[in-house]
């Protein structure tokens, strides 16, 4: 863990979560130093703070945000639709996630580990209807943060 | 976390790739587990959360074993 976050380290999160949410990617270091007028470096400095946080996770050895948890920012198995939106979930438990952090309906696709099978579930007014699927977690909590993209 | 339609769908994965066999949770426990832990996350106030609160949201949908521990 690095440093600890400051208020506007938090603003900044706050707006690359923002931003992911309306625009179904996460913002560049370069858009978060235009809309908070921090030079490039300082919003640079700001990301790999966030990522050393735990709260957000980088591109390994680069400046662009991977996972703003339950967003993915590159394609998954996991494909969430939010009205006229779209998103990617880090994983199945993410796949919920999305419209949990949302608070909205939802229509989900998604692929069955073992068979590679198409499968849908939706939410909807806070209800789950889904086939009794099973989600498996391979490591205990301890371990969540030793290999983020292998949990 | 990946999807499965059984137990034994997740024995064979985890046996063909060497990869850890954990715990199993049915994908409505996942939903409320979804709704207590990501429910606030784009709030305002949102500041991230310790191990024991993370405990005690695990504990929320009935996650007590050793493997929700910190």
């Amino acid at each position: 863990m690095g440093e600890s976050l400051s208020d506007q380290d938090w603003r900044i999160r706050l707006y690359i979560y923002q931003f992911f949410v309306a625009h179904g990617r996460p913002p560049s270091h370069d858009e978060a130093a235009q809309h908070f007028r921090l030079t490039p470096d300082e919003a640079r400095a700001a990301y790999h703070r966030l990522h050393d946080q735990h709260t957000l996770f980088l591109e390994p050895g680069a400046d662009a945000v991977r996972m703003a948890n339950p967003l993915s920012a590159v394609p998954t198995d996991f494909r969430v639709y939010v009205g006229d939106m779209a998103y990617w979930a880090n994983c199945a438990w993410d796949s919920l996630g999305i419209p949990a952090m949302l608070g909205a309906d939802a229509r989900i696709q998604a692929g069955l580990a073992h068979s590679g099978e198409a499968v849908r579930y939706v939410v909807t007014n806070g209800t789950l209807q889904a086939e009794p699927f099973l989600v498996h977690f391979p490591l205990p909590f301890t371990r969540w943060y030793d290999d983020l993209v292998h949990t | 976390m990946l999807l499965f339609r059984s137990e034994d769908e997740i024995d064979a994965w985890c046996a063909a790739r060497t990869e850890p066999r954990g715990e199993t949770l049915s994908l409505d426990i996942v939903w409320a587990l979804s709704q207590a832990w990501y429910g606030n996350r784009i709030s305002p106030s949102y500041r991230g959360r310790t191990q024991e609160e993370a405990r005690r949201v695990f504990a929320e949908v009935g996650l007590t074993s050793p493997f929700w521990q910190s």
